[in-house]
């Protein structure tokens, strides 16, 4: 195994707000890593610093022996490689489906639109949806949203996926269908780090699961040591509020 | 003999030089003294006047100059070759003597900026029908050795076949021509012309050829300074007008020769009748704009007429929009602060007029009623100066027009109004009538801007002489005001004849109808393309991440929405030509004014659409790696843009009626096109209410327009 990405002493303010106050963590290639902790603790702070849509305010972000918070390095070819699924998918309203996914190919790999629209069939399959090709954005569930979402992250072929809590917007009755897209990748090897409340799947698919709160990585082991045998006090306290619900 | 004056002469200066040092000892410090050669002998340019002082337009723009630079000169005539020497060894300082700025000269010399434009002409004598070189063949021809002109006849002495006798000085040339010796002879035009003026009986036949600059020479490489002091001095001379009073005392017809052949924008009154009114054609006519027509006929010059308005056409002429102002303008002292004026051409005063039935015969009976008054006009004047002492109120208007219908719907009690002006409306059918004696008689005159325009000022005048002098200024009063004024009046406007119905007016006024609706049309349409992308560009300069950028559009925004556009548009109009020196053509400005003003609400609804649009889409777009540039055309601007059309086509609609304020800069587009209809025909209620008319059914075909859009683009 080898180091996909490495954060050292990451730091994020906004304004005199301390989000982040000094985040190092490691990921290896193929491996999941689960990012739990309470809200406001800095978990979408930190997952969007690794592509930049937040500035880091110190620290660096290796990610393939480039440190991506230098200004001087290419920040959209880098995040071609990274994909990101959010809490609210944020597909693009004023295109179809299909377009979608398409998009990111075809304006930046320059791929051929029948090339593009082949791909784009073949990723909605893999999430089930490929009959929606032509749908409008606004006429799918929650659900299949965000199924075309990864689906369209999974486009331009990255070698890591971040997920913001892609589950919890949704309804119950539809997180499973997610949670399987996001368990057949990590079987398939993706790099992936992923925000979520869902601690079943952490058991299932992390290999690895870090507990943040308050800007810091508190704990960090496998699904085992970290729901079986949680050492800090903060970690049981928040294991017990969650699966005591 | 010719040496003898020479010597004379240069004796005579070099004492009055040595006369005027002792004479003040302290100045000489002060101010250097220029040693200056001219030519003993060229008239117009330099010559001994009968008290043998040496004048001439090179003698006196030379001091003229001095005076205004600050140093002293003293010319000597010691003739042309002599001055072209003495400079060259360093003797003199400087030379003016009609001399031609020509490649070889350069060489020698340095010259000045070019003070005066000169050719060669061909003379003949009076009465001969030659009137052109061909005519020439075979015939004998005088010139003067040495000059351009000389020069000029010799080239084309072949091609043309003629002789040529050669003399020493002008006046035998000339003679050789008058007594039919030669037939024509050559000379440089100012120096015929010059000859002419003082009684050589010979004709100017052909226009000036081979025209050349004279210019003020000093030796190659020295006196820099002083050419420098000759330059500024002489722009000085010809902005403050004292050059054109030089030349025109010489050569008497600058006027005439300053503006013929030139255009000038004359600005006037749109309701001023019987001075300024557009008749049943939708043309211009009345006295003011008879008479400036006649003369500029007269005196050979063209003119624009700008049916302003007052104040606008006044403001035109003081930002040099306008050349001059002719709109029944009273000369009064405060104007005179601002404007020349030329002679009064018309005696006005002004009277009180009141409704027909009124009972109201004098002043007194005012006390605590409202009085109607028009903006700007000696009867407003009038009408302030006595409202103390009488006790009555003063209500303003901008147009003659709704002054009198306020007095007729009985809002007003009275009005002041000149003369003529109230006599006229009132044989027009106005229902006033006057009841007071013409007060404050006050001389109207033609005003161009102070110390500006000189020639066009100086031929208005000669050219009112010459008008009143053939009858034709009395001919062009009596058409409007004369003893047979009621048929003449009836007659120009056609008053019993026309049709006042709706229908009536809508088929007399169709063509002006049209072509005002068509400029509102086209300056809406010219404007909001202009406008869209002054506003895309400032809006989208408010959401890029640059906090210069977003800070300019927003001080944009703020600086063209916060400004009426009615002072934005006078401000561009004539504020910016005050600055620059430079017209705008008013559709420029209207066009600048709706694309800075729309342009602004236009950017505002640009940054609010895009900020209307849901962040997430901007962080989904940049994630795939995405520029923030493909992210917007791509995904951002499709959704703004949607949110957007509504608001663009309300904006287009706000445009459309907010052209009908561009009417205060003189705009021929719908509004004003009523006003100009109305001052003449004198129907408001009826004029107004198809001018409504025609906006609303635009304005309605519009928003069908925008529904459509918006039902399609809703989908
Ligand atoms: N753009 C921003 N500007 C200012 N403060 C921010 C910004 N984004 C996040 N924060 C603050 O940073 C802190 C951490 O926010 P973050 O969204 O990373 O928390 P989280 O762990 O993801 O919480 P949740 O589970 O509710 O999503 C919060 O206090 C939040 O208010
Ligand atoms: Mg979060």
């Amino acid at each position: 195994m080898s180091e996909k990405v490495k954060v050292t002493n990451l730091v994020k303010t906004f304004g005199d707000n301390e989000v982040l106050k000094g985040i190092n963590l490691t990921v290896q290639n193929n491996e999941v890593v689960v990012i739990i902790g309470p809200s406001g603790s800095g978990k979408s702070t930190l997952l969007r610093n690794l592509n930049k849509l937040e500035e880091p305010t110190s620290g660096s972000i290796v990610i393939d022996n480039v440190d991506i918070a230098r200004d001087d390095v290419d920040i959209n070819s880098v995040r071609e490689n990274i994909g990101m699924v959010f809490q609210h998918f944020n597909l693009f309203k004023n295109l179809s489906v299909g377009e979608n996914i398409m998009l990111a190919p075809v304006e930046l790999k320059k791929e051929a639109k029948d090339e593009a629209e082949d791909q784009a069939k073949k990723l909605l399959a893999t999430v089930g949806l490929e009959e929606k090709f032509d749908a409008t954005v606004q006429s799918l569930s929650g659900g299949q949203q965000q199924r075309v979402a990864i689906a369209r992250a999974l486009a331009m072929n990255p070698d890591i996926m971040l997920f913001d809590e892609p589950t919890s917007a949704l309804d119950p009755e539809m997180v499973g269908d997610v949670l399987e897209v996001m368990k057949r990748l990590a079987k398939q090897g993706m790099t992936m780090v992923v925000v979520t409340h869902e601690m079943g799947f952490a058991k299932e698919v992390a290999d690895r699961v870090v507990f943040v709160d308050d800007g810091q990585i508190l704990e960090e082991g496998t699904p085992e040591q970290i729901f079986e045998h949680p050492k800090n006090e903060r970690l049981q306290d928040f294991l017990n509020k969650i699966l005591n619900v | 003999m010719k040496r003898k004056v020479l010597t004379a002469f240069g004796l005579l200066a070099m004492f009055a030089t040595i006369l005027f040092c002792l004479g003040l000892p302290g100045s000489k410090a002060q101010a250097k003294t220029y040693q200056i050669g001219t030519d003993v002998t060229y008239p117009p340019f330099e010559f001994a006047n009968k008290s043998n002082k040496y004048v001439g337009i090179d003698i006196d723009i030379m001091q003229a100059i001095a005076k205004e630079e600050g140093f002293k000169v003293n010319v000597k005539p010691v003739g042309f070759n002599a001055a072209v020497q003495s400079v060259q060894s360093g003797q003199l300082d400087g030379i003016i003597a009609g001399m031609t700025i020509t490649p070889e000269r350069k060489d020698k010399f340095d010259f000045g900026t070019p003070y005066y434009k000169t050719g060669a002409v061909m003379a003949v004598k009076k009465g001969s029908d030659i009137t052109s070189l061909k005519q020439l063949k075979g015939k004998k021809v005088a010139l003067k050795t040495g000059t351009a002109a000389a020069d000029y006849a010799n080239s084309l002495k072949k091609k043309y076949g003629f002789k040529t006798v050669t003399f020493d000085d002008s006046d035998n040339m000339y003679q050789d021509v008058t007594t039919g010796n030669s037939v024509a002879c050559f000379d440089d035009q100012p120096v015929l012309q010059y000859g002419i003026k003082h009684g050589l009986k010979l004709q100017i036949a052909t226009k000036p050829a081979n025209q050349g600059w004279y210019g003020f020479g000093v030796k190659k490489g020295t006196h820099k300074e002083l050419v420098q002091k000759f330059n500024a001095g002489l722009k000085k001379i010809r902005a403050n007008g004292t050059y054109d009073k030089i030349v025109g005392k010489y050569l008497g017809t600058t006027a005439n020769s300053k503006v013929k052949g030139k255009t000038f924008i004359i600005g006037t009154d749109v309701t001023f009748p019987p001075f300024e009114f557009a008749n049943k054609n939708n043309k211009y006519v009345g006295i003011d704009m008879d008479l400036i027509r006649a003369i500029a006929n007269e005196q050979g010059f063209k003119v624009k007429i700008k049916a302003l308005g007052f104040n606008a056409a006044v403001q035109a002429v003081e930002s040099g929009q306008a050349d001059g102002v002719i709109a029944g303008m009273s000369i009064t002292n405060e104007r005179k602060a601002q404007f020349d004026f030329s002679k009064p051409y018309f005696n006005s005063g002004v009277v009180m007029a009141v409704a027909k039935n009124s009972k109201i015969h004098k002043l007194s009976q005012l006390k605590g009623k409202k009085v109607a008054v028009k903006t700007g006009t000696s009867g407003a004047d009038y009408a302030n100066s006595i409202k103390k002492k009488y006790g009555f109120k003063v209500v303003t208007f901008d147009d003659s027009n709704n002054m009198y219908q306020d007095v007729t719907t009985g809002n007003s009690i009275a009005c002041f109004e000149d003369h003529p002006v109230m006599q006229y409306a009132i044989k027009q059918g106005t229902k006033l009538k006057i009841v007071t004696k013409p007060a404050l008689n006050a001389p109207y005159g033609f005003a161009v801007k102070k110390g500006h325009n000189k020639a066009l000022l100086q031929a208005f005048n000669t050219g009112l002489e010459d008008l009143k002098a053939s009858g034709t200024y009395d001919t062009i009063k009596a058409k409007y005001l004369g003893a047979d004024e009621i048929k003449t009046a009836a007659k120009t406007s056609g008053n019993s004849a026309e049709d006042r119905t709706f229908i009536g007016l809508i088929k007399q006024n169709k063509g002006a109808l049209l072509s005002g609706l068509q400029e509102t049309l086209w300056l809406t349409v010219v404007s909001i393309f202009f406008a869209t992308i002054f506003g895309v560009l400032v809006g989208l300069m408010g959401v890029v991440p640059n906090k210069f950028s977003r800070g300019t559009s927003t001080t944009l925004i703020y600086l063209f929405r916060g400004m009426p556009l009615l002072v934005l548009a006078l401000f561009i109009y004539t504020g910016i030509p005050s600055l620059t020196g430079q017209k705008i053509p008013a559709f420029i400005a209207g066009v600048v004014t709706l694309t800075f003003n729309e342009g602004a609400y236009i950017a505002a609804f640009v940054k609010g659409g895009i900020q209307a649009v849901d962040p997430g889409q901007m962080e989904a777009a940049r994630s795939l790696g995405l520029p923030f540039g493909k992210s917007m055309r791509k995904i951002i601007l499709p959704q703004g843009i949607k949110i957007m059309v509504p608001s663009f086509i309300n904006q287009f609609i706000i445009t459309l009626k907010d052209t009908s304020i561009l009417s205060i800069i003189g705009l021929l587009e719908l509004t004003q096109t009523g006003k100009i209809i109305i001052a003449r025909n004198l129907e408001g209620f009826k004029v107004w209410t198809i001018v409504a008319a025609i906006y609303l059914i635009i304005i309605t075909v519009l928003t069908w327009l925008s529904n459509w859009v918006q039902r399609r683009t809703k989908v």
